[in-house]
């Protein structure tokens, strides 16, 4: 968000003059709950809170298995994409890339006009990402590295099997911490220099172990689009079919060990991350402790992997307790595999209250730059109705309902017996409520400028 | 606990894979001899086989079944009426909380 938010701010700043202050406030939940100020704090949170053990009651009323199973087993359609559809996919992804790098390059130094900083920022990774958990992953198809890997010869190196994941966690929290720490959303050069290297590792690595191994388990970029992609209603079996959002969360192929569960908490963990460094408590603890001596660089690393480590944690004890409710012989592995994806829709949830908002203000820049992307006009960005925060905090607890309805789905089809599946799910269940709790309150937080970035 | 991809099979049959004991175990845990899975208690066992080895149960393991089914009916029945306690409770609390601070 940080970064990110910078550029909203500066682009709904230029508007400033013509429109309430309040506007320039830029994107995010934070307006959402200036304009509920009379709901103190604490009753918010609760209220959320609340809503998610609510809803884990409402979900327990339904103990129909039969009923679960032709929700989750509903599919329509079986239409095959026309080959000008991959080549319109492998068309975009091109393009897009080389518009990126060549804008990047040559293209003006204003972030708020630069059609590369726009169209990464605003068109992929607000945007497009949208689209890979709303609709359904298109990204295999519209990845330029893949395109652009496919004819490369491979040395089809063994990749390492106990590797497995553990690259791609690693990469996340990495481009996290570079995207945090970095000016990747300010300066366009850099950001163009950041593509770039992303696409020389990309390549040799898909060199190295084969085109396939590397989509397939290495680049997080692949593993996180298709991770969103389970939960879309659009996806490819033989064809693309329909089927309700979320419900191939709970297929128990998608997270097959610990290093991919380790992936799926990395993403919910860094959604949490790039908010909680632009709150005004971290802008202190920040200050104090880089004042009594620990210096700036180590700050954002150390305290990106201690958090990360620490949602590791709960997640094993939520995981260990309800192995201990549902009192089953299954070893707690096999339980933190089968209710780890539907912490997917929670980051999804997440994503969708962050970047919606940032997305329609600065939809209308993006696209014209994109018309001229090296002599772009002013920028334009709208600005959005008040009521518009009430949508992104939907977007927040509608990703948590998913989540514990999938959860409770894949419970039934672990356990026997029904209220041992109930019984399972009241650890996730606290666990989610502090969640829920705890990102609320990041998202009522008024925005500070995170200390000792460049 | 076993770790690793190699347990990729933990759909509604788990096969033999039910070999951590949970915490405070029974003393003799309740197995399948079908597929050898452990439970903590025979009303599991009965379920477990009564949806993993449908077509293979003997006529006392199919009364076994649909006893536990009648038995668990009866218990789904009165979570059911504690949860609705529960959701009251968090909803007149909210409402009384709200009338109280706004």
């Amino acid at each position: 968000m940080t970064r990110r938010r910078r550029l909203v701010v500066a682009a709904v700043g230029l508007l400033a003059a013509a429109v309430a202050p309040a506007a320039a406030h830029g994107a995010g939940l934070s307006g959402a709950a200036d304009r509920s100020l009379s709901v103190p704090t604490w009753l918010f949170l609760t209220t959320g809170g609340g809503v998610i053990g609510a809803s884990f009651l409402l979900a327990s009323f339904v103990t129909d298995r039969s009923f679960i199973r032709r929700v989750h087993g509903w599919r329509r359609g079986g239409l095959r994409p026309a080959r000008a559809a991959h080549w319109l996919g492998r068309a975009v992804g091109l393009g897009g890339l080389a518009a990126v790098l060549v804008a990047g390059l040559v293209g003006p130094r204003e972030a708020t006009r630069n059609a590369a900083v726009l169209t990464v920022w605003v068109g992929w990774w607000s945007g497009y990402t949208m689209t890979t958990y709303l609709v359904g992953n298109s990204w295999p198809a519209v990845d330029p590295w893949r395109t652009l890997a496919a004819p490369l010869p491979s040395l089809d190196v063994d990749y390492p099997d106990r590797l497995d994941a553990w690259p791609s966690v690693a990469a996340l929290l990495g481009l996290v911490w570079l995207e945090v720490v970095s000016p990747v959303a300010d300066r366009p050069r850099f950001l163009a220099g950041v593509v770039a290297a992303y696409g020389v590792v990309t390549l040799a690595g898909a060199v190295v172990f084969g085109a396939d191994v590397w989509f397939r388990r290495v680049d997080p970029v692949a593993r996180l689009f298709r991770y969103f992609g389970r939960m879309a209603p659009l996806h490819y079996d033989d064809g693309i079919r329909l089927r309700l959002p979320g419900v191939g969360l709970d297929e128990p192929r998608l997270v097959t060990s610990r290093a991919e569960v380790a992936f799926v908490v990395a993403v919910l963990w860094v959604t949490t991350f790039d908010g909680l460094v632009a709150t005004p408590l971290w802008r202190d603890a920040a200050v104090t402790v880089v004042e009594a001596g620990v210096p700036p660089g180590l700050l954002y690393p150390a305290a990106l992997v201690a958090g990360y480590a620490a949602v590791c944690g709960v997640y094993a004890l939520a995981v260990r307790y309800s192995k201990r409710a549902a009192r089953t012989y299954l070893p707690a592995d096999v339980l933190a595999r089968r209710f780890a994806p539907p912490l997917l829709a929670i980051a999804a949830g997440y994503h969708l209250a962050h970047f919606l908002g940032y997305f329609l203000e600065l939809a209308p820049a993006l696209a014209t730059a994109a018309i001229a992307p090296l002599s772009p006009p002013e920028p334009v960005a709208l600005v959005l109705p008040g009521w518009f925060g009430g949508i992104e905090l939907a977007g927040v607890l509608l990703g948590h309902l998913l989540a514990i309805w999938v959860a409770h789905a894949a419970a039934y089809d672990v356990f026997p017996g029904k209220l041992q599946a109930v019984r399972s799910q009241y650890g996730i269940t606290v666990a989610m409520v502090c969640y829920t709790m705890a990102s609320l309150w990041i998202v009522s937080q008024p925005y500070a400028v995170p200390p000792y970035v460049t | 606990m076993s770790g690793g991809r190699a347990s990729a099979g933990d759909t509604a049959a788990p096969t033999g894979e039910r070999a951590a004991p949970p915490p405070k175990p029974p003393e003799e845990p309740a197995v399948c001899g079908h597929c050898g899975d452990r439970f903590a208690d025979d009303r599991l066992l009965a379920l477990h086989r009564g949806r993993a080895h449908r077509e293979a149960l003997t006529d006392a393991e199919v009364e076994a079944y649909r006893e536990a089914r009648t038995e668990e009916r009866d218990d789904v029945r009165l979570f059911r009426v504690k949860a609705l306690g529960l959701l009251l409770l968090i909803y007149f609390g909210f409402i009384y909380v709200y009338a109280f601070v706004l």
